[in-house]
């Protein structure tokens, strides 16, 4: 876009703008003082003012000065055309000064040359993208264009004209003259219209371009739409296949041995219950192994931190993360020697910490937060205890009612207290029996 | 980026620089005014001290302000005056201060170039524009806004050849004569003296139509109003007049040759011209063979005994750097009393300060260079004729509408046509003129 927007034949028509409104103004300027001198040297100065209505105070004076805008002009557009292109302050002060520097050269010329405005609109309309501020600023343009007229100022204000100055010459020279000035201020204006046609082509290209991209966008983003669906159920079905596979390695082998065992074992147990007891060992071996085949499937299966490290290991990492990151201290005391429990207490354990953790500097807001785990007979006991603002009132769903599902499902008790700080304290039985190890 | 901003922040601070150094170096150098002057007289009589009383207000003015020097051109003479000043206008190079003439003053301020006095005259305590002759501060005036001030004044006077009428065993007119009393004078003198069948000895020369409508009351351009009657009552009053006093003449024409010979009794003259030809060295090329002196103009019953009055007028220009300095060397030049008794001694006019004019000092200035016995016109008559003298408008429109009204009347007394109906036809010419004008 933006290196489309200095496309040659813009940045040519911009340039014969330039050049153009230069021979334009320093024609002007140059020949008003040229003619001074001439008149001067052939001593015609009072009969010559009885034919003017005003004066060109410093002639020669005006020359450098409008050299001078002119240099300005040029200068500020190399600097935001080439320098700062996507600088807006500098573009907005820059055709502001612009601005000014035309009103100035206008001015300066007693308004018998406003083409230089079109140079400044030239460089306008390149920068403004605004449809409003577009309106605005045509109205302007043209407003300042009718306003800055000759004809319409030197009814009201004491302005010279370059026709006095023409006027002086033989009548021959007068309409080569003329037509000169006119001739430049013809070209100007088509160069000026060409250039906003071009502009305007140009604006028209850009939003068919987006018009067509933005459609292929569209297509593109339903078929990826498409095809998120279908990884989607090939990751599912990839998953149950996985799932038939492990359930018949394992489960389904397990099983399989375990009823060719006991279909055995009924058919020897008259016989022999000594073999049927051996057979019934066997199987009860079988099956113990098929539960740990059950178990090392179940775990690939798991997520976090648990499946790789020991439970102490895993909440003391996660304690060491939230002192790390954030602004609360938490302090980690396990008074439990092995903390080797099931896998879904373990996760339990480790879920009830957490939310406790999270809750507490979120909801409580609280600098430190201390957590205890104590074995107490067959029971372990957490508790994680805060010194933030607490909770005068239960309300559910601050994260207690996860707590008190995880550990409902192990037949465990939770409390809460909000009064000072906030206090959970989790009771959960322990299936030390019921351990494989 | 960073390259690009010291780029910037260079050039901003190039700019500064030569700004300050510009400032500095504007300052340091003294003050220099151009002052634009003629040399010579305005009144066209020769003049021998043109360049004192400047160099005189210029070393004084030099002298109370140390750090300004006052340059002015020399050796312009007053028919180049009007192209320098323009020369120099387009140039760009217009004099801080400067003399205008009666022809350019209505085109310069019209251009712009001659600085509206107004806020300058009100702004400054010590200046009064009561002190000036009206009719001489009015002739600086356009538009209603006072553009420059007047220097010197110079009334119309009529002279008299009094070798002529004691001759003729008739009396000085009084100072308050009538249109009567002049044409039974004319009608007296006016005879063939040698008999040779051609009158040779005249009333008047030069007298016009424009002298017998000021002291008819009458007044063309009323208010500066874009319309010109020239049916007006007064106006036909003053061209029979003239048609009564050539009619005495019998068709015979009266020359310079007759005038100073001595053979013509009134001239109206300026009061340079007067002073000029009155007194040593000059009085002795002109006006040698008779005894004469100068009076007011005769009046009509409705007018007064008027006169046109003209005055040297100095402006600044509009575009002057130094307005307060300007100022200063105007009032220096118009405004003090020591430099307008300058006029009296070296210039030919009379100051346009009412009380230089009329002080003791001026009248013996005067009376200097008089022969023994020649009794000067009375500073009170004077004063009295400026006062209420009549100031011509010095629209370019009006001078050439009244060059035109000129012809016109030669041609009715040369015709000896009917005046009124002349004077309608040719109304109806100027109107057409003046509307193309517009």
């Amino acid at each position: 876009m933006e290196d489309n927007k200095f496309n040659g034949r813009i940045r040519i028509l911009q340039t014969a703008i330039l050049v153009i409104n230069i021979i334009s103004v320093m024609g002007i300027s140059i020949f008003i003082y040229a003619t001074i001198e001439k008149i001067r040297r052939a001593y015609d100065a009072r009969e010559f003012l009885n034919e003017i209505q005003a004066i060109v105070w410093y002639p020669y004076a005006k020359i450098w000065l409008c050299a001078l805008l002119l240099g300005f002009l040029t200068l500020s557009m190399v600097i935001r055309d080439r320098l700062f292109p996507n600088n807006s302050k500098v573009i907005l002060t820059s055709l502001i000064a612009d601005f000014i520097a035309c009103f100035a050269i206008i001015i300066e010329l007693n308004f018998n040359y406003n083409g230089i405005l079109l140079l400044v609109f030239s460089n306008v309309i390149l920068y403004v993208k605004n449809g409003k501020s577009r309106y605005i600023l045509a109205a302007v343009a043209i407003g300042s264009f009718i306003l800055a007229d000759y004809e319409l100022l030197s009814i009201s204000y004491r302005l010279y004209s370059i026709q006095d100055y023409i006027a002086f010459y033989s009548a021959s020279k007068q309409q080569y003259f003329l037509s000169v000035y006119n001739i430049f201020i013809s070209l100007n204006v088509i160069l000026f219209v060409a250039y906003c046609v071009n502009i305007i082509n140009e604006q028209q290209g850009n939003i068919d371009e987006i018009h067509g991209l933005n459609e292929k966008l569209h297509d593109v983003n339903e078929q990826l739409q498409k095809y998120s669906l279908m990884a989607e159920k090939m990751a599912e079905t990839r998953e149950r296949n996985r799932l038939a596979r492990e359930i018949h390695d394992t489960l389904g082998h397990t099983l399989t041995g375990i009823s060719a065992g006991i279909d055995a074992c009924i058919a020897i147990i008259s016989i022999s219950p000594e073999q049927t007891k051996k057979q019934l060992e066997l199987i009860s071996k079988v099956t113990r192994d098929g539960i740990k085949d059950i178990r090392r499937s179940v775990s690939e299966l798991r997520p976090d931190a648990l499946d790789r490290f020991s439970l102490e290991f895993a909440i003391n990492k996660m304690v060491t993360d939230i002192n790390a990151v954030s602004e609360a201290r938490v302090y980690f005391d396990c008074r439990v020697s092995n903390l080797k429990f099931g896998e879904d207490e373990e996760n339990a354990i480790y879920r009830v910490v957490q939310e406790g953790i999270t809750n507490a500097i979120r909801h409580g807001q609280a600098k430190e937060i201390w957590v205890t785990m104590k074995m107490e007979k067959e029971d372990i006991l957490i508790q994680i205890k805060d010194n933030g603002i607490g909770c005068k009132e239960m309300k559910s769903g601050f994260g207690t009612k996860h707590m008190k599902e995880r550990i409902r499902m192990l037949n465990g008790a939770v409390t809460f207290d909000g009064s000072d700080g906030f206090i959970v304290n989790a009771r959960i039985p322990i299936r030390r029996g019921e351990t494989y190890d | 980026m960073k390259k690009r901003r010291f780029i910037l922040i260079g050039l901003m601070g190039l700019f500064l620089l030569l700004t300050c150094f510009f400032l500095y170096n504007k300052n340091s150098r003294p003050v220099i005014l151009e002052f634009g002057m003629f040399t010579g007289s305005n009144w066209d009589v020769a003049s021998a001290n043109s360049f004192k009383i400047f160099d005189r207000a210029i070393a004084d003015f030099e002298k109370n302000h140390p750090n300004v020097k006052i340059h002015y051109y020399s050796g312009i003479a007053k028919e180049d005056y009007s192209e320098w000043c323009a020369r120099k206008l387009l140039e760009g190079k217009t004099p801080d201060v400067f003399m205008v003439l009666d022809s350019d003053f209505d085109k310069f301020t019209s251009l712009g170039v001659m600085k509206n006095l107004e806020d300058l005259m009100s702004s400054d305590d010590s200046f009064h524009k009561e002190d000036f002759f009206t009719t001489a501060l009015d002739t600086g005036r356009n538009g209603g806004h006072q553009y420059a001030l007047p220097y010197e004044v110079v009334p119309t006077l009529m002279f008299v050849n009094k070798s002529l009428l004691a001759k003729e065993g008739i009396d000085m007119p009084k100072e308050d004569w009538t249109w009567e009393d002049m044409a039974e004078i004319c009608q007296r003198v006016t005879k063939d003296t040698d008999q040779d069948g051609l009158l040779d000895q005249f009333g008047t020369y030069n007298y016009s139509w424009r002298d017998a409508l000021y002291t008819c009351g009458g007044n063309l351009y009323e208010n500066n109003q874009a319309q010109i009657s020239f049916t007006d009552s007064r106006v036909l009053n003053a061209v029979k007049y003239i048609k009564r006093l050539n009619d005495i003449n019998q068709g015979q024409s009266v020359t310079q040759e007759d005038f100073n010979a001595g053979r013509v009794a009134f001239m109206p003259l300026t009061f340079a011209e007067y002073r000029t030809y009155k007194t040593y060295p000059y009085r002795i090329k002109k006006y040698t063979k008779f005894q004469w002196d100068c009076i007011t103009f005769p009046a009509d019953k409705e007018g007064g005994n008027t006169s046109k009055v003209d005055a040297l007028l100095i402006g600044i220009g509009s575009k002057t750097r130094h307005e307060a300095l300007a100022w200063e060397f105007l009032k220096q030049l118009t405004y003090t009393g020591e430099m307008q008794m300058d006029v009296y001694r070296y210039s030919q006019g009379v100051p346009a300060l009412r009380a230089v004019a009329s002080s003791q000092e001026g009248v013996d200035c005067l009376q200097e260079d008089m022969d023994e016995g020649e009794q000067v016109i009375s500073s009170t008559l004077l004063c009295h004729v400026i006062e209420n003298g009549i100031i011509e408008p010095k629209l370019l429109q009006y001078q050439q509408v009244m060059n035109l009204a000129d012809g016109e009347v030669s041609k009715i007394l040369q015709e000896n046509k009917n005046v009124d109906s002349s004077m309608k036809i040719f109304q109806r010419t100027v109107s057409k003129y003046l509307q193309q004008q517009k």
